[in-house]
């Protein structure tokens, strides 16, 4: 659930809204849904090293990955697919953390109001 | 009190669960720091990946597939085409892009047309346009922050922004250039305006800024920085020094005031027919020059051009052929931008600087014309005698004058503002009052002031704008007069079988020499005092060999009665241009073609009947016995696949530092060494000249030693880099010619091509400097364009178009350009069209 989610809002989001809602969207997201920790952060991770990934490919593939190619030869990782994975990676890895973080803000908060019920 | 109100609380509630409520508090407190935690991890992270770190882009910024770098990959399989609303637009304008993505715009009226090559130069070429003026405007660290500060300090200091705005009241002084600009201007900006983020210029993302709108001072500041490209150079800092270390009869002699040998543009004998303005008086005295810590560099031979008209007697079709290529700094994107204007009264195809409107190099229905720098000494240095360390006043003839301040505001990416002052007296600014360390102002003086003839008011546009709607001499001869600078030597020719060449361009009326050293500021008899009528510039109609040329050598013969400089590049490829043409006859596109890439050379033709006889071969190694025997068999061609070519040219290089670096490298005092071809008139007639002793030796060295000892050299720096005698010793491999990115970014530039050229030959072709655009017009009833860059028309390293025609101009091919008649000329190859509209 959590990985359709993320991956649905960003994608519609991301047209319009800079990197960084992945985060935004990643933490609310678990942060209302997440069931454990680990699925936080594995389902954000997945959902957006797809994304980015199918979409990156969306664009470089009918481009011959020219482009990609340039970029790879700048960064210093020479290979086109590599780049394609460090921004999968990347961009996924930050996506899990926040995830994971939406997930424990959310036990953390919860766990306080509980402590006020029993007060 | 706060431990004994918690112990009555305690006491009052449940006293038996006290310890745990204790452990409750705690582990509130806990959760407190771990929600806390939670929420400043992610956004600690969007932080780090959204910040560019010294040199790195903001990482997931630039890597994210909808705003970032992929963005930028263009796909090379479809192409569409597309409309577009321009609110400028007075009437419906149609761009048709042919199989090479050229743009060939058809409007109504003038402005619609600058407005639509304002546009669709932004399309391809906006960040490029926007660098090279803000470089111009001293605006780099605003971008890259406090590493370029030198740099844009000397921009500044120069007075590029205070020229361009002079040159700018000029422009906008003119209702026709005004009209120009201001479309141009309307166009590019339309453009920007249609730019989300996601499709701003991949360098944008890479160094992180945004575009800004183009203003009509950046067209200025475009120009100018060509005339810093083409018209800064400056020896007078260096000869001050000579003249002071070796005196004026050495000088003379060395630095002699006219070449050995020579070719010159203007044909030996042509007669002026005109009555030369009296010359200013030559003024008795000397000046004093400051020195700084700067070493001497042997003067490299950089930016320099070839271009020629044939007239018909010559040519296989009886209409003239003219042929140009420009030597620039070669770079991804291209300097140039391939264009056709067409609207009523004019159809012109060519190249364009993008930044600037019109067609600066190209041809028309009736004629063409090209382009080559003439070096003529524009700018000019002042020693200036200042009352105090205030330097509020000046002493110019014989009274105290004021400065003007300029303050330059330089602002510095993550750093505060710089506030630069500049001290202008009435010649121009005082570059520098201390020595930066920063290459390019090496050949500045310290404590002079600037003459330069790019800080005065002018409208070259205008000559651009004539010669594209041009229709026969007497346009081409009007256009030439509202030229001021970088002087160019403008070949022309006309269907009408007119051919010309004109060196052009503003010139102070000197005396002989001023400006060889440098001047002296407080005395007037120093000042330029007045010009060189536009009408008396040297020029050339059909003179009776058949043929126009240039190659940047030496204006005119000695009969000229102006002084334009003492010293112009060196002969050889001059010479070799005009000895081809001469043995021409019935000439083709091809034979110009073939000629534009021959890399025979002059100097090995000149100095190597001289040299081998001094070899002495039985001090050989092995290695360099072999070297010899390929130099022996050599063609004198500078091709690829030669070895000889790459022993010959170490060789000469080591061989003039062997002669003159004792001498004229002092710890100190930068000087520069004397010409090449003073150095060969030396070697062929003066084999006991004083400069072949190294004056570090006890020894007496001859020339003999000298040829011996650089040849050895050459050998063995060559078999140190590539071991014994193999194929890595090609010319090509040895010179590892490539077109780098504008801003040298890896990955973005070419590879290295294997091709050969060298400086001293027509196919000008260096490391990353050579042929920026080869052009060769057929004139007839309808003209046929021949032409090709090392580069495409797209600025978009994500483009096909970035580089598509660089494996065709390293193989000496040229396209042939599309001229349409109109917009559904059906005669070419077209893949997409864009039509404007209100």
């Amino acid at each position: 659930m959590v990985f359709i989610v993320i991956a649905v809002i960003c994608f519609f989001l991301q047209m319009i809204a800079p990197w960084w809602v992945i985060i935004v969207i990643s933490f609310a997201t678990c942060g209302i849904i997440g069931k454990t920790g680990k699925i936080a952060f594995w389902q954000s991770f997945l959902a957006i090293f797809l994304l980015w990934i199918g979409y990156a490919l969306f664009k470089s593939l009918p481009n011959d990955n020219l482009l990609a190619g340039r970029v790879a030869v700048m960064t210093g990782v020479k290979i086109w697919w590599i780049l394609l994975l460090l921004t999968g990676i990347l961009s996924g890895l930050v996506a899990g953390i926040s995830g994971y973080c939406g997930y424990h803000f959310r036990m953390a908060m919860l766990a306080k109001k509980t402590d006020k019920k029993i007060a | 009190m706060i431990d004994i109100q918690f112990v009555v609380f305690c006491s009052k509630h449940k006293p038996s669960f006290c310890p745990i409520f204790a452990k409750d508090l705690l582990l509130t407190i806990m959760n407190k720091i771990k929600a806390l935690f939670c929420v400043v991890v992610p956004i600690a992270l969007a932080f780090l990946f959204n910040t560019k770190l010294g040199n790195t882009p903001p990482l997931l910024k630039f890597l994210d597939p909808f705003m970032g770098f992929w963005q930028n990959a263009e796909n090379n399989h479809f192409m569409f085409n597309h409309k577009a609303k321009i609110k400028g637009a007075t009437d419906k304008i149609e761009i048709v892009f042919d199989d090479r993505m050229i743009p060939h715009i058809f409007a109504q009226n003038d402005h619609d047309l600058y407005l639509a090559q304002g546009y669709v130069t932004a399309m391809h070429r906006l960040w490029q346009m926007d660098f090279q003026t803000r470089f111009a405007a001293g605006r780099i660290s605003e971008v890259v922050g406090d590493k370029a500060i030198e740099v844009d300090r000397y921009q500044r200091r120069m007075g590029m922004v205070y020229g361009a705005e002079n040159s700018l009241k000029g422009m906008m002084a003119d209702p026709k250039a005004k009209e120009m600009i201001e479309a141009y201007t309307e166009g590019i900006n339309a453009y920007i305006k249609t730019l989300s983020k996601a499709n701003y210029p991949l360098e944008y993302k890479i160094l992180d800024f945004k575009p800004e709108n183009w203003t009509p001072v950046k067209c200025a500041l475009l120009l100018k920085q060509m005339s810093a490209v083409l018209a800064m150079g400056s020896d007078e800092f260096y000869m001050t020094n000579i003249l002071k270390k070796f005196g004026p009869e050495v000088t003379k002699d060395l630095f002699p005031d006219y070449p050995f040998r020579e070719d010159p543009i203007i044909p030996v004998g042509t007669k002026w027919d005109f009555t030369p303005l009296p010359v200013p008086k030559t003024p008795e005295s000397f000046t004093q020059a400051l020195t700084g810590e700067v070493k001497t560099k042997e003067k490299v031979e950089g930016i320099g051009s070839n271009n020629w008209a044939l007239s018909g007697a010559k040519t296989a079709s009886g209409y003239p052929i003219l042929a140009n290529d420009p030597h620039l700094d070669l770079t991804l994107p291209s300097i140039w931008y391939q264009i056709q204007l067409h609207a009523p009264g004019v159809n012109t195809y060519g190249v364009s600087l993008p930044g600037a409107p019109g067609v600066i190099i190209g041809f028309n229905q009736k004629i063409a014309w090209g382009v080559t720098n003439v070096a003529a000494d524009v700018l000019d240095f002042y020693q200036i005698k200042f009352k105090d360390s205030s330097h509020n006043e000046y002493w110019y003839n014989n009274q105290w004058k004021a400065t003007t301040k300029r303050m330059e505001v330089i602002k510095i990416r993550g750093a505060k503002d710089e506030i630069d002052t500049v001290y202008y007296t009435h010649h121009g600014p005082v570059v520098y009052f201390q020595k930066p360390k920063y290459s390019r102002a090496n050949n500045v003086p310290v404590g002079d002031a600037l003459r330069w003839i790019a800080h005065d008011q002018s409208n070259e546009l205008m000559t651009f704008y004539y010669l594209n709607r041009g229709k026969n001499y007497a346009d081409y001869r009007k256009a030439l007069t509202f030229y001021t600078a970088p002087a160019q030597n403008f070949v022309f020719a006309s269907v009408d079988n007119d051919i010309a060449i004109t060196p052009n361009g503003k010139f102070p009326l000197k005396w002989k020499d001023q400006g060889k050293f440098i001047l002296d500021g407080t005395d007037p008899a120093y000042d330029w005092q007045g010009w060189i009528p536009a009408a008396q510039n040297p020029t050339v109609k059909n003179p009776s060999r058949g043929f126009v040329s240039s190659a940047n050598q030496s204006s005119t013969d000695t009969t000229y009665p102006y002084y334009i400089n003492w010293e112009f590049s060196p002969y050889e490829r001059g010479k070799r241009i005009n000895d081809r043409l001469t043995a021409m006859s019935k000439a083709t596109m091809d034979s110009i073609r073939l000629m534009q890439t021959d890399n025979y050379s002059i100097l090995a033709q000149n100095l190597l009947p001289a040299l081998l006889p001094l070899l002495n071969n039985e001090q050989l190694n092995a290695t360099q016995k072999e070297a010899l025997s390929y130099v022996n068999k050599w063609n004198k061609h500078y091709d690829a696949n030669e070895i000889a070519a790459s022993v010959f040219e170490i060789w000469t290089k080591r061989l003039s530092f062997d002669i003159w670096a004792d001498e004229f490298e002092v710890k100190g005092i930068p000087m520069r060494y004397p010409s090449r071809d003073r150095m060969v008139e030396m070697i062929l007639k003066e084999p006991n000249a004083p400069w072949y002793d190294n004056i570090h030796t006890s020894k007496k060295e001859s020339l003999a030693d000298l040829v011996n000892e650089s040849f050895k050299y050459s050998c063995d720096s060559l078999e140190r880099r590539f071991g014994p005698i193999n194929k890595d010793w090609n010319w090509a491999n040895v010179k590892q010619s490539n077109v780098p990115h504008l801003a040298k970014i890896p990955g973005f530039g070419s590879k290295i091509l294997q091709i050969g050229g060298a400086k001293s030959t027509i196919n000008a072709l260096g490391e990353t400097n050579g042929p920026s655009w080869r052009m060769v017009i057929e004139l007839g009833k309808k003209p046929k364009g021949h032409g090709v860059y090392p580069g495409g028309q797209s600025g978009n390293p994500g483009s096909k178009f970035y580089d598509n025609m660089i494996d065709t101009w390293a193989n000496g091919q040229l396209y042939d350009l599309f001229y349409m008649q109109s917009a559904d000329d059906k005669s070419g190859t077209v893949i997409s069209r864009l039509k404007i509209s209100k």
